[in-house]
């Protein structure tokens, strides 16, 4: 018998999974097979877990999770990781506008030039 | 319909390519096309003055380096402040032939937006490695963006003007040519991948050496983080 928590957070995470794949069939703006995978991975994992909560467990128990300190050591790697990616994400947008700032500067030049 | 030869732009970045630049610049124009744009990516050479030099041609630096990508992206807002209907990119290193231009800009001609010139239908002379990481380039350019091309890192393209107004590039370095083929997905532009020739010199085989593994990881990254 689901929760009611199951079966909102199933809700959430089919809706977030449909409209994926929807996207990506009508071919929207920058949706790609990679954040298609990425997407149906992280929210059918979502959905998944939610409605086979069981699973989790024994899971835990395969992968040697078994014990809580393992878990959060885990968890601790992942938001590393997060952190990481978020901070690649920032460089390359500061990179991104040094490049925009060098390109106005040659066209404006150009532009001088053409008047 | 003809197009028009005085709205047709070469665009060609280059990065200290003094030595070779000139050369390159003469061959285009003997090719017939007077209207080439170099970009200068910061330079530490003379490039930029030796390109100058050449008669005609429209020079443009970057005071830093910012990498090919951004320097092809300069070069072709220039064309379009220019007037352009048509630009082509080329290396400024001269391993493209000029000669394959006419060829681009007969499918733009009847109506391709973009027009990629693609080594690994012509390979001959091509490295092993080069060939190699090619087809890595193009299987993560695929899971990537959803599209299968046979060279997705060539920088012998053509772009029609609805494609120059259209594609929107974001990278700076060699991803920039994997974007493209993101940008002609996403507006669902018209394309042809055409067999070109290349080639390796000593000269352009020593230039390559900034492609390698390392390069290529960093490349990938910059994809992930950009798709």
């Amino acid at each position: 018998m689901l929760t009611l928590p199951q079966i909102i957070l199933a809700f959430i995470a089919f809706v977030f999974l449909a409209s994926s794949i929807l996207k990506f069939l009508r071919k929207e703006k920058s949706q790609t097979l990679f954040k298609l995978f990425s997407n149906v991975f992280v929210w059918g994992g979502v959905l998944f877990f939610s409605l086979f909560p069981r699973f989790t467990h024994q899971l835990s128990q395969k992968l040697g999770f078994g014990e809580s300190l393992n878990t959060f050591i885990f968890i601790g790697f992942v938001i590393v990781f997060i952190i990481l990616f978020k901070i690649l994400n920032i460089l390359e947008r500061t990179e991104r506008n040094v490049s925009e700032i060098v390109r106005k500067e040659a066209l404006a030049k150009l532009e001088k030039n053409i008047k | 319909m003809a197009l028009d030869k005085n709205k047709i732009f070469i665009v060609i970045p280059a990065f200290n390519e003094e030595s070779v630049i000139y050369d390159v610049l003469q061959e285009v124009n003997s090719a017939g096309y007077e209207n080439i744009i170099v970009v200068d990516d910061g330079s530490s050479d003379n490039t930029y003055t030796a390109a100058a030099k050449f008669p005609g041609v429209v020079s443009v630096k970057h005071f830093l380096n910012r990498g090919k990508g951004a320097a092809v992206k300069t070069g072709m807002e220039a064309a379009k402040i220019l007037g352009a209907d048509v630009a082509v990119t080329m290396d400024g290193d001269g391993q493209h032939n000029p000669r394959d231009i006419a060829k681009m800009l007969e499918f733009i001609r009847q109506g391709h937006d973009v027009v990629l010139g693609t080594r690994l239908q012509n390979p001959k002379g091509m490295p092993l490695y080069k060939i190699a990481a090619n087809h890595i380039g193009n299987f993560f350019t695929f899971v990537f963006y959803g599209l299968w091309v046979t060279d997705s890192q060539s920088g012998f393209r053509a772009y029609s003007k609805k494609a120059l107004d259209l594609i929107d590039t974001r990278t700076d370095r060699y991803e920039y040519d994997s974007e493209v083929i993101r940008e002609i997905v996403r507006h669902r532009l018209k394309f042809k991948e055409i067999p070109i020739e290349v080639r390796y010199t000593e000269y352009s085989m020593s230039k390559a050496q900034k492609q390698n593994l390392k390069n290529g990881i960093k490349t990938l990254i910059k994809m992930m983080i950009n798709s």
